[in-house]
């Protein structure tokens, strides 16, 4: 055989080519447009309103005031690094602004300062740092400060603030990266008594039994830690009683959740159950994120801190959750539950004590299911149409916010 | 597998290796020691890259230095791969992943291969037990000893490489079995070392039989077992891996030479003992040559996990931080290439090629990640031109050790004989 023979074969080789494809056609990802239009939805969280960002995943959101802030994620059509600025006055939110924050391809978390002063962006994956902006005009923060260090290098996942002591922190969960200088996963707490110099005060490796951590949850001196499969501890960071300080916390209790994953937490002060509780969010596999999610939420009573045990559970078939946010007023949880939308939970009172038809086992570990409690009490976005991903919510004055990875940001009517 | 495991696999061998002693005398043929480098010079065009773009590159890909000793019942073998100095940013190949790379191949380690052992000689029994760092008993050949100097896109399903690895063999007539205990933990980058307090963590056994067909030339049938520890995640706490794979080959040289496999692979991520994620594979490959000239052919339906891009949007996040996916996509591929005759001086030769494929990426669910949004397009070429420059030895077969790289009976009751089982000569 010639080459010039060989050479003529190929055109007829690659034309066969042509007719083997057969992939699977995917349904487009939709917009916020419900059916029918402007139907509120039959959910008992009716939609109010929607902003929709299609060239970029949206990540979490922050709500203040009269704006929102929501992040972006990954690579879409365009980089994950823009912070969107959104009046939410109305029934529609308005997109105002943005902030594009330079090398960066994924800001998965943001926070507003009790006060409302500040606003604070994380960066993920390589040269993590966290972004401090000024927000004397909300419609347009502008940058203060950004904190880069070796620590914080591998990428910044959730940057949660608080204060201890009346004094300003952040809390960065940091990511493993292979082959960085420091590869394993870290938490990094940092003094934002000034803003326009922060200050890297305390840094902690993670156990490689956990791997990760994800989040963490600051309140009255104690911040609870989600490590993942090592589940969850919690220190003593100035309200503990054992001497522990945000340079310095001291370890006070932990405990490994059901399924491990753990992946954010929520510590309930409650007027019936005062602080008895707290909520942990499982972010299990598999998910393939768009369409896909497991794992549930983990409730914790931790009345004894240094004991902390596993009482209670809720889980939705077919989807996982994600973030939480709270009306403590009210005893309600609103949890983002991705590709199921939102759900709302009635968490009042005592959560342990429930009927043996309302009681799950594993292993030795009796827990109640708040589900067959009937502490469900409403839902939203969960019709399936639109599509959603809901990343985050956070609840304001009878409105939850809920950002959406696939559609942008949503407002809903809180249960009532 | 457990170190109890490791002991049972090193401790049959043993045993293995002292009954072909019982069988056989030593070899008396004389130590020999052969060397060989190759590289290959290439100027690659690819469209519809990540956002669209067209890429035009050019580099020297799979610049390696090998040498073979062997003295008596001993044998070692190194391969020196230096694409870490080459191609440190990756082959522009659409399709291709791995190791934090997407979309471009990985620089392979600088200790590709490292490994030493023992064999006996090809009595109707026969054993060998080689260890280092080099390839696991599990899938095909190594894509760089195949015609098409492009990897497939199944190169992650269907090989285990650059592990710190025991492995033994047993042959008995037409039948061998391969088994291996190793690290999880694929490479870093280049340079950096696996973890030794690793290596036994992972298993994986290769079942072939092989005979040499009047009609086919040598052929193999082999399946194969791997249980991959948290080959991602570098201190042993990621997703582990399950992979199958079974194949067929025939290889036979005259005076036209033939080469084809025929494989099936799948990977399941396994996260606490639940399965994830599942990745299925199949490949078929061919080759014909005549007086220098050949003519190779490769359709192949391979599944990739969707990770999230970094700033580089050819790399992605190494370890995830958790166990979520952006999708599964199926990447369909027909590629063909013409080698042509080599130019020869001395002992160095120099052999011009072209490879063109053709590319179809579809999403397998409506999962985050979008082909046509991220690459413009669904469909993709790639069109490569080069020279492949080699002195000394030839590439040889590689992902075989011992008793494992002989060539086939040509009858049942005849021993398997020496033979190095490459691939055909104008693609090497």
């Amino acid at each position: 055989m010639t080459t010039a023979r060989l050479l003529r074969l190929l055109p007829l080789l690659l034309a066969a080519a042509c007719h083997l494809d057969g992939g699977t056609a995917a349904t487009p990802h939709a917009t916020c447009a419900l059916p029918g239009g402007s139907s509120l939805g039959t959910d008992a969280m009716a939609v109010i309103g929607c902003g929709i960002i299609d060239s970029r995943y949206t990540a979490e959101v922050a709500v203040r005031d009269s704006f929102a802030y929501t992040t972006t994620w990954g690579f879409r059509s365009a980089l994950g690094n823009m912070v969107a600025i959104w009046n939410v006055a109305t029934a529609e939110p308005v997109l105002v602004d943005s902030v594009i924050v330079s090398g960066a391809s994924t800001l998965g978390d943001v926070a507003v300062s009790d006060d409302g002063a500040l606003l604070v962006v994380a960066t993920e994956r390589s040269n993590g740092s966290l972004v401090i902006f000024d927000r004397s005009d909300p419609r347009h923060p502008r940058q203060l400060s950004r904190l880069a260090t070796p620590e914080t290098f591998n990428g910044v996942h959730t940057a949660e603030i608080g204060r201890v002591g009346g004094h300003l922190y952040a809390i960065l969960a940091v990511d493993p990266l292979a082959g960085a200088p420091t590869p394993e996963s870290k938490i990094v707490i940092v003094d934002l008594g000034d803003p326009a110099s922060p200050r890297q005060i305390f840094v902690k490796s993670v156990p490689s039994t956990a791997p990760f951590v994800h989040d963490t949850f600051l309140r009255d001196g104690l911040l609870f830690v989600a490590l993942w499969n090592a589940g969850i501890e919690i220190w003593d960071v100035g309200g503990g009683g054992k001497g522990g300080t945000p340079a310095a916390p001291v370890v006070l209790g932990s405990v490994a959740t059901v399924g491990g994953d753990a992946h954010n937490v929520w510590w309930l002060h409650d007027p019936a159950s005062g602080s008895r509780y707290a909520f942990v969010g499982e972010e299990s596999g598999p998910a393939q994120l768009g369409v896909s999610s497991v794992g549930d939420i983990h409730v914790l009573d931790v009345s004894d801190l240094t004991h902390p045990r596993e009482v209670a559970f809720y889980h939705v078939p077919g989807a996982g959750t994600h973030n939480f946010s709270v009306d403590e007023t009210s005893g309600i949880l609103y949890a983002a539950y991705y590709n199921a939308g939102v759900r709302a939970l009635n968490v009042r009172g005592d959560l342990e004590t429930c009927t043996p038809a309302q009681q799950v086992t594993t292993g030795s570990l009796v827990r109640c299911d708040l589900g067959a409690m009937g502490r469900e009490i409403g839902r939203g976005l969960s019709q399936g149409t639109p599509p959603v991903y809901v990343w985050g919510v956070q609840y304001v004055g009878g409105i939850i916010y809920a950002s959406d990875m696939l559609n942008g940001l949503w407002k809903l009517r809180a249960v009532q | 597998m457990n170190r109890q495991a490791v002991r049972l696999i090193v401790s049959r061998s043993c045993f293995a290796l002292a009954l072909g002693s019982t069988v056989t005398s030593a070899q008396d043929a004389p130590p020999t020691l052969s060397m060989g480098a190759h590289a290959i010079g290439l100027l690659t065009r690819a469209t519809s890259t990540p956002e669209g773009r067209t890429l035009t590159e050019a580099y020297l890909t799979q610049p390696i230095v090998s040498a073979d000793g062997r003295v008596a019942w001993f044998q070692a073998m190194g391969m020196l791969n230096l694409e870490g100095f080459t191609l440190r940013r990756g082959e522009l190949d659409v399709g291709e992943w791995g190791e934090g790379y997407v979309d471009r191949r990985h620089p392979h380690a600088y200790v590709h291969e490292l490994m030493v052992g023992a064999a006996t000689p090809l009595a109707p029994v026969a054993a060998s037990l080689f260890a280092g760092r080099g390839f696991v008993p599990f899938g095909s050949d190594d894509p760089m000893s195949r015609p098409f100097v492009s990897y497939p896109v199944d190169h992650h399903l269907s090989q285990i490489l650059e592990r710190l690895a025991v492995v033994s063999a047993v042959r008995a007539r037409i039948l061998l079995i391969e088994a291996a205990a190793f690290d999880g933990d694929e490479p870093l980058d280049p340079s950096t070392p696996q973890l030794a307090r690793r290596f036994g963590d992972s298993w994986s056994v290769r079942a072939t039989l092989v005979r040499s067909l009047a009609s086919l030339g040598d052929a193999e049938l082999s399946a194969s077992y791997a249980n991959v520890k948290s080959p991602e995640y570098r201190e042993g706490q990621g997703m582990d891996q399950r992979k199958a794979h079974a194949s067929f080959r025939v290889d036979a040289n005259g005076r036209f030479s033939r080469y084809a496999l025929i494989e099936v692979a799948r990977t399941t991520d396994v996260d606490h003992g639940r399965p994830l994620y599942t990745f299925n594979a199949a490949l078929a490959e061919g080759a014909l040559c005549h007086g220098g000239t050949g003519l190779a052919v490769r359709l192949e339906r391979s599944d990739r996990p969707e990770e999230e891009r970094l700033l580089d949007l050819f790399r992605a996040a190494r370890p995830a931080t958790d166990v979520s996916i952006l999708g599964i996509t199926q990447w369909t591929t027909l590629s063909a290439a013409v080698a042509l005759p080599p130019r020869s001086l001395l002992s160095a030769h120099a052999a011009p090629y072209v490879e063109l494929a053709r590319i179809r990426v579809d999403r397998t669910t409506a999962a985050l990640f979008d082909p046509v949004r991220f690459y413009g397009s669904n469909l993709m070429w790639r069109t490569s031109v080069g020279l492949r420059f080699g002195i000394g030895h030839d590439h040889q077969r590689e992902g075989r050790y011992g008793v494992a790289a002989a060539a086939p009976p040509s009858s049942t009751n005849s021993p398997p004989h020496a033979h190095d089982m490459s691939s055909p000569s104008c693609f090497r």
